[in-house]
């Protein structure tokens, strides 16, 4: 049996009070330590990613590798397992996850100064968890890593957060923890509607397939498990902590928020709504799949309205994540693999994509002093490498060819179209979406500067940083079969359930 | 030999009886009884847990005292409980009689022991009055106008509960001739009556005083503020329990509420399950609009006595099944899970009330500045309270909620989870004040260390048995078994 899985969680988490006292020594050691623990984690990562590249294509759809399995809690007719494992789902967004970590300690060495000892041991308590959601098996040991989330998540935005940032820390926990409590409760329902209970998801996908389970008993449950994930996703109308959080957090938990937090949503919907409840799921794919149109359209066109750079990227995240609910239900009903394929391929791209917005943004407000669009004016002369990267990132975020999100969403459209024909029409969002960031480039970088305007430009080092985040995106447009082969099988699996 | 049961009663008994001569030969130390006192609940914690895990017969008891782990369960968490109460008021206390407190303490320690065995409604209204008078007088022992105040209410309200259970008690004597619970239960059984059904819900009101259900709820806020916060403590998180031990042994045995009406809708199972929905609804709407923190951890008590009883409901609904025992079990691991995270949330605010002189929610502005162990010992609690894992009371809130979820009950599921949503608004509430608001003043505040002694063991077990909950999670199931069979 491998420790792998267990190391990716446990190193984080058994780290974190390391990383507080180091911080609370010396400052630049507490950064450099926490800068040297997430490289070890993403190699970590790196490795499991790599396992699963070259072992699961070649295996059975529905095989997770690099498994780990302990009794963990059993009495009377209850019974609850430690169970790790990973397939084509979830490795990317362990690996992006990873990364993102690496980079967000990197972007914070500026843009965080205060509480600096307990800003990055809890990003450690939040990577470990994000982790573990990523990996469980069971669905009760999923819920405590998806809930552990959520407490880093509610300091980072009360603490280091802006103006309005008790307001934001607070809705944003009431709002995800009322949605998560739901879906354990479907959880619960279900288990004590089975034959015979288990929280085990490849125990559960069995008695799928040997249609042990009743499908009335999956109505309920799917409802409940869609609260819980249309509020992480976000999906409009389960969005409005969305704006607020962001637009408080401190943009380096921006990019965490929006690069690994949002995909809990989508993994969920794939692993758990269409996972374990595949036949409900098939039944009203047509209701998700009309709920993840309107996000993207909705997102799209919020984010036109949006002056505030920060904001704007925000809405960008609900429309690029309608993309994964969109695509999951088209392979749902179509057939066409490419749906969950291009769902998987778009959180990864969107991770990296919206971060390195996210991130660009904290810059911005750092060096120019307001993140406000309209007075944001002649970016290109002042602050040249800042606006070459902002608009390398928006190119990213627009899906334009030289980057892996244009793939992803050709993809989702394409699976799209095989379902309905009507649905040929979620061609404009991207076409809204290149609008709005034009028009944003338009105003900040393209326009005279005023004069009198002393913004300094970032250094080159951090335009390596956010070479980071982009150059992984071409060369995944190239090498696309390093996450697409390997989420063929989970495409195949769930298609097959129903 | 003589059974560790034996020893414990006589331990504390003896105790009792010998602190307050301590008043009299004023030794000039003056935690000297506290200090006698917490060796003394120590080593009965140690008794009790020795007897639990080999019970033997009480042969002095006769047929009053059931030696089953239930009651053993019931003893240890009351008596840890004692020990807490016993040690924070070490530097909490200032009174010139000092020994009568704990002395107080040490009977109130007894009758909660005794209660926890009982199987004999004699012998169970006499330890339940051996364990609400001395807290009478402890809830008024400030000696201010609020304290005497809490402490009367208190007094009128626990006395007219105690008369409920007695006229009760002689109901159920009257028509079955025996006050052993289970020839009772036998009697109501085989000869169901309506005057049965009225002792039935007689008991149910009497026993609800103590464990605070709405609407027999009313002086729980007024005492829990105007006591002692110490005493708080031991009301909420002590005899409480003991509240609920008596209606575990009386009420869950008890069936005849349908033989009598007929009425599929007037069943135990449906009288608990409104109970415990109001129970819950109430006391977290009303905890959210407190301004003090004793009242807040009151109403917060309130609430989770609704949780607690989801387990009678799957209990009543179905003996025997699987899903009664879940429910019971749940029950039984959320007393002990509760006693531990109230129990260290009161004291927290009483060390604030102590060190700030104020109990209002204001002082809690930027607490994890001025008091860190203190405020993370709250937030910790807090957290576990509402049920976010991976702490103890989430283990036993999923198992309360499991036992009713797919089922008649699945409403009562929905709304314990929606509570506990809704709860977190004022946990989180708190927990952002103390570390997201500005103190009114930076000054680092000194935490004693008896306090965070048993902050540390307190908050050591949230988080321990929230990582490792198998082994307490059996000492509960092994309960119910001894109890349910």
């Amino acid at each position: 049996m491998s420790y792998v899985l267990s190391l990716l969680i446990a190193l984080p988490l058994a780290a974190a009070p390391f990383v507080y006292l180091a911080a609370r020594v010396n400052r630049r050691l507490g950064i450099y330590f926490s800068l040297g623990l997430a490289v070890v984690v993403l190699l970590i990562a790196g490795y499991v990613f790599w396992e699963v590249y070259s072992q699961v294509p070649a295996m059975p759809p529905g095989t997770y590798v690099l498994q780990e399995k302990y009794s963990w809690i059993s009495f009377a007719s209850f019974s609850l397992n430690y169970f790790l494992g990973v397939d084509g789902l979830s490795s990317p967004l362990i690996f992006v996850s990873a990364l993102l970590t690496v980079l967000v300690i990197v972007g914070s060495r500026k843009l965080i100064d205060h509480h600096e000892a307990e800003y990055y041991s809890l990003i450690f308590v939040f990577e470990g968890a994000i982790m573990g959601v990523f990996t469980s098996l069971d669905l009760i040991l999923f819920y405590i890593f998806w809930e552990v989330v959520l407490i880093p998540m509610f300091f980072f935005i009360g603490v280091w957060g802006g103006p309005r940032r008790k307001y934001a820390a607070m809705k944003f926990i009431i709002f995800t923890f009322a949605g998560s409590t739901i879906m354990l409760l479907g959880f619960l329902y279900f288990y004590m509607g089975m034959p015979s209970p288990s929280f085990d998801i490849p125990t559960i996908d069995a008695m799928l397939q040997a249609h042990q389970i009743p499908v009335g008993l999956e109505y309920l449950p799917l409802l409940a498990s869609f609260i819980g994930f249309a509020v992480k996703l976000p999906l409009v109308p389960f969005h409005t902590w969305l704006p607020d959080a962001h637009v408080e957090a401190p943009s380096p938990i921006s990019v965490l928020l929006a690069g690994v937090l949002l995909k809990m949503g989508g993994y969920g919907f794939l692993r758990i709504s269409i996972g374990l409840f595949p036949d409900a799921s098939a039944q009203y794919a047509w209701v998700f799949l009309a709920l993840g149109l309107f996000s993207m359209f909705y997102g799209a066109v919020a984010a036109l309205l949006q002056s505030d750079l920060k904001k704007m990227i925000a809405f960008t995240s609900i429309n690029h994540m309608g993309f994964v609910l969109f695509g999951a239900y088209a392979t749902m009903i179509s057939g066409s693999y490419l749906g969950i394929q291009g769902a998987i391929f778009q959180m990864f791209a969107h991770a990296l994509a919206v971060g390195s917005l996210f991130m660009l943004s904290g810059y911005v407000q750092h060096q120019a002093g307001t993140r406000e669009i309209p007075l944001l004016k002649g970016l290109g002369t002042t602050m040249p490498r800042t606006a070459a990267i902002l608009v390398l990132a928006s190119a990213a975020a627009m899906g334009l060819p030289p980057f892996a999100s244009f793939l992803a969403e050709f993809m989702v459209i394409v699976a799209g179209i095989s379902a309905y024909a009507l649905t040929a029409v979620s061609i404009l969002v991207p076409v809204i979406t290149a609008g709005y960031f034009l028009w944003m480039i338009r105003r900040t970088v393209l326009s005279p500067a005023e004069p009198g305007n002393d913004a300094h430009d970032m250094g080159w080092s951090d335009v390596g940083a956010f070479a980071v985040y982009l150059v992984p995106l071409v060369i995944l447009l190239i090498a696309s079969y390093l996450i697409l082969s390997p989420a063929l099988p989970v495409a195949q699996f769930l298609r097959g359930l129903p | 030999m003589i059974d560790y049961l034996t020893l414990t009663v006589g331990l504390l008994a003896g105790t009792g009886l010998f602190l307050p001569l301590l008043q009299v030969f004023q030794t000039g130390r003056e935690n000297l009884a506290g200090y006698v006192l917490a060796l003394v609940l120590s080593a009965a914690l140690v008794f009790i847990g020795l007897f639990t895990l080999h019970p033997t017969s009480v042969p002095w008891a006769g047929s009053l005292i059931k030696p089953d782990q239930m009651g053993g369960v019931f003893a240890l968490v009351t008596v840890g409980v004692s020990l807490a109460v016993t040690v924070a008021s070490f530097d909490y206390l200032k009174s010139a009689s000092k020994p009568v407190y704990y002395s107080l303490l040490s009977f109130a320690a007894l009758g909660m022991v005794l209660l926890s065995y009982s199987q004999d409604l004699l012998m169970l209204f006499v330890s339940w009055e051996l364990m609400s008078l001395p807290t009478y007088v402890l809830a008024g022992f400030d000696k201010k106008t609020h304290s005497n105040e809490a402490s009367v209410k208190y007094a009128i309200i626990g006395a007219m509960s105690s008369a409920v259970i007695l006229y009760a008690i002689s109901l159920a004597y009257g028509l079955t001739g025996s006050t052993q619970i289970s020839a009772v239960v036998a009697g109501f059984t085989s000869h169901p009556s309506a005057l049965a059904g009225v002792a039935t819900l007689l008991f149910v009101a009497g026993f609800s005083f103590k464990m605070s259900i709405v609407p027999f709820h009313m002086w729980i806020p007024d005492a829990y503020e105007g006591a002692p916060t110490t005493i708080s403590t031991l009301l909420a998180a002590a005899t409480k329990k003991a509240g609920f031990i008596a209606a575990i042994r009386v009420l869950l045995v008890i069936t005849t509420l349908y033989a009598v009406t007929g009425s599929p809708l007037f069943t135990m199972a449906n009288v608990f399950a409104v109970l415990a929905v109001v129970t819950m609804t109430v006391g977290n709407i009303s905890a959210l609009t407190q301004k003090s923190m004793t009242r807040l951890l009151a109403y917060s008590s309130i609430a989770q006595a609704g949780y607690i009883l989801i387990g009678f409901v799957a209990f009543a609904n179905a003996p025997g099944s699987s899903a009664a025992i879940l429910g019971l079990t749940g029950t039984v691991f959320h007393v002990i899970n509760h006693a531990v995270m109230k129990g260290v949330a009161f004291l927290a605010a009483a060390l604030v009330t102590l060190q700030l002189k104020r109990a209002d929610l204001k002082a809690y502005d930027g607490l994890g500045k001025r008091m860190p162990i203190t405020a993370f010992t709250l937030a910790v609690a807090f957290l576990g309270l509402a049920g976010v894992p991976p702490l103890s009371g989430f283990w036993s809130k999923l198992i309360l909620v499991l036992s009713v979820a797919n089922g008649p009950y699945g409403w009562l599921a929905l709304a314990a989870i929606l509570n506990s949503a809704f709860s977190l608004g004022y946990y989180a509430w708190i927990i952002k004040r103390m570390y997201m608001d500005p103190a009114e003043s930076a000054e680092r505040v000194k935490e004693p260390f008896w306090f965070v002694l048993i902050f540390a063991i307190m908050v050591g077990l949230i988080i321990g048995i929230g990582l490792f909950p198998q082994q307490v999670i059996n000492l509960a199931s092994n309960a119910v078994t001894s109890f349910a069979g």
